[in-house]
């Protein structure tokens, strides 16, 4: 298990947050906007590292620091294009986001077990057997078919709710 | 696996592009074609989308727990109260 003494995400926190909030004051931002641009870079520098797309040619810190800077320049002119590679999650439309909110929450209540299962595969770019032994199944086989049938799930309960508001 | 998944399979391998050309074409005539078929694309599409928030939300959540870890550190704490 990891602690916090061995997890390498709390050392590049601690060691590049500071610097890149100073950064962000001497630009004339706040501590909390600085915050949420860094979480942000965090979020890309994490998902480009599960996705095996993270091609360094700085230090972590220095990538870091350059995307979050980025990410910060973005929030305040939003007509600036996101980082090089990275996806969206959040769509455009305000209200389309509200409804896949709510239903994200409903997802959640009824079947918290399922979207973990998805997320493994899908977000974290978990192997199958990886999947199968951390969720209890009998191998690859077993834990591929439980991933179909969890997208299944899902995917039916999205068709009921958008047939509900429509 | 019975047809219902396969099917999941095949779009998946859609939406992630690791289709060949032929069954990338077979593919779309189907989706001009079969209406059923073009919602369950666009319904899983969703779903992609919705799974990648989860896992954001997750991971913004480990971000501000690592942020509030952090400011029980004399060294770190002191560093950002100077920026206040």
């Amino acid at each position: 298990m990891t602690t916090q003494n061995d997890d390498p995400l709390i050392d590049l926190y601690r060691d590049s947050f500071p610097d890149f909030a100073r950064m962000i004051r001497r630009m004339g931002g706040t501590l909390e906007q600085a915050k949420d641009s860094f979480h942000d870079a965090l979020l890309i520098y994490l998902e480009k590292e599960k996705a095996g797309t993270l091609h360094l040619h700085a230090s972590p810190k220095g990538y870091l620091l350059g995307t979050a800077r980025i990410c910060w320049l973005r929030s305040q002119k939003s007509d600036l294009p996101l980082p090089e590679g990275f996806e969206p999650a959040d769509v455009q439309d305000p209200e389309t986001e509200e409804i896949e909110r709510t239903l994200l929450a409903s997802l959640q209540k009824s079947g918290r077990k399922c979207l973990e299962l998805l997320k493994a595969f899908y977000y974290d770019h978990s192997s199958m057997q990886d999947i199968a032994e951390r969720f209890g199944f009998n191998g690859r086989r077993s834990a591929t078919v439980q991933k179909y049938k969890c997208l299944e799930k899902v995917r039916e309960e999205i068709k009921t709710s958008l047939c509900a508001v429509n | 696996m019975r047809s219902e998944l396969t099917e999941l399979e095949l779009i998946d391998n859609y939406l992630f592009r690791q289709l060949d050309q032929q069954q990338t074409q077979k593919v779309e005539t189907t989706l001009l074609v079969d209406e059923g078929f073009a919602e369950n694309v666009e319904t899983q599409r969703t779903a992609h989308r919705l799974i990648r928030q989860y896992g954001r939300n997750a991971n913004r959540q480990r971000l501000e727990n690592i942020y509030h870890l952090l400011l029980n550190e004399p060294a770190f704490a002191g560093q950002l109260k100077s920026l206040i």
